[in-house]
């Protein structure tokens, strides 16, 4: 063998910071991952050019799907938990439930990003949602196919609920003028 | 690879024997590195760093009423049709398509309508755009004209209920 070869064998490199910077990129990955929650029904946002970013707390959203259904979901759970025994809990009780499957679905309930809401109960859940936190931040996810009819519903309701500035969710479009 | 010299590296050369042992150690930090590795890379393909946009929109109390002028307002009319009905105070509505016919995205509204907009807002600075979406209308259609609303600056518009009236002046139109 050459020599130059046997002295390639052993050689060593100091990895310290290679591996420094590797940990440094790893916790921060780690620590800004939010995993994103399942949806409960899939919606293709329609597009614009925008570029306002949604408030981050404090948000009531109400989607419409491209079948017009319409979920609600509030992002603290203090504010869920005042919706469930505001509204929900009656309807549980009345329908004979005991008081530990209750306390169990409430617990599903303040789990879940969104909920499914019938059109004309979704006044109430708006309201109480109002109620439960002052701050609230109205946001409206719409499918790009919902009829303009169930958006205007729910427009409608954020008018008697008297959330006059409310966000529409869409997402940025890449086009070229 | 993966073997790291200690930072004092200087083999044997120090005074006590102790000392002089614990000096020049090796740890195999392979494994280790390829799990931060694997991890580092599984975070960085899995991250996206996605907050969705939002367009603001303002509606008026339910109580409030504006007067305006009827020759500063230019309704807009969408029936479902992909037509936009658009009239000047109480003329006949004029129907402009609202997207290109080759326009197969659908990604802004027609040039036509765009060119009319902007030269309305250009003429009179007092013009208020009412635009109306029937029931039939999509939510696509109402985020597009916003949108397009929002490009050029104009912020004198409002959103108002389709009433059987409008629904007479489409029909007007043909």
């Amino acid at each position: 063998m050459s020599r130059i070869k046997a002295k390639r064998i052993g050689f060593r490199i100091d990895m310290t910071p290679m591996v420094d910077v590797a940990f440094l990129l790893l916790t921060f990955f780690m620590l800004t991952t939010k995993f994103r929650p399942p949806e409960v029904v899939k919606i293709t946002l329609p597009s614009s050019h925008s570029v306002q970013k949604l408030p981050e707390s404090n948000v009531l959203t109400v989607t419409v799907s491209a079948q017009n259904k319409f979920f609600m979901g509030v992002s603290s759970q203090q504010s869920r938990e005042k919706i469930f025994n505001a509204v929900v809990k009656s309807k549980l009780k009345n329908a004979g439930l005991p008081a530990a499957a209750i306390a169990d679905s409430l617990k599903n309930f303040k789990l879940a990003e969104s909920f499914r809401v019938e059109g004309d109960e979704l006044d109430k859940y708006v309201v109480m949602a109002r109620f439960a936190d002052p701050k609230l931040r109205p946001v409206i996810k719409a499918d790009a196919d919902a009829g303009f009819e169930a958006v205007n519903h729910v427009i409608k309701v954020y008018k008697k609920a008297n959330l006059l500035t409310f966000n529409l969710i869409t997402v940025l479009k890449r086009e070229v003028r | 690879m993966g073997i790291v010299d200690s930072p004092n590296g200087r083999r044997g050369i120090k005074k006590g024997r102790r000392r002089s042992k614990r000096i020049g150690f090796h740890l195999d930090m392979t494994p280790m590195v390829d799990v931060a590795f694997l991890l580092l890379t599984f975070f960085m393909l899995t991250t996206t760093f996605s907050k969705s946009n939002t367009m603001e929109i303002n509606i008026p109390p339910e109580m409030l009423e504006v007067k305006v002028a009827e020759n500063n307002v230019m309704t807009m009319r969408i029936a479902g049709d992909g037509i936009a009905y658009c009239s000047l105070g109480n003329e006949v509505p004029k129907k402009i398509p609202l997207y290109d016919a080759n326009d197969t995205r659908q990604l802004s509204l027609s040039g036509e309508l765009r060119r009319l907009l902007k030269q309305l807002t250009a003429d009179n600075k007092k013009m208020v755009i009412v635009v109306k979406l029937s029931e039939k209308a999509k939510y696509k259609q109402l985020v597009d004209i916003i949108d397009e609303l929002n490009l050029m600056k104009i912020d004198r518009f409002s959103l108002d209920d389709f009433t059987e009236q409008d629904a007479m002046e489409v029909k007007r139109a043909g």
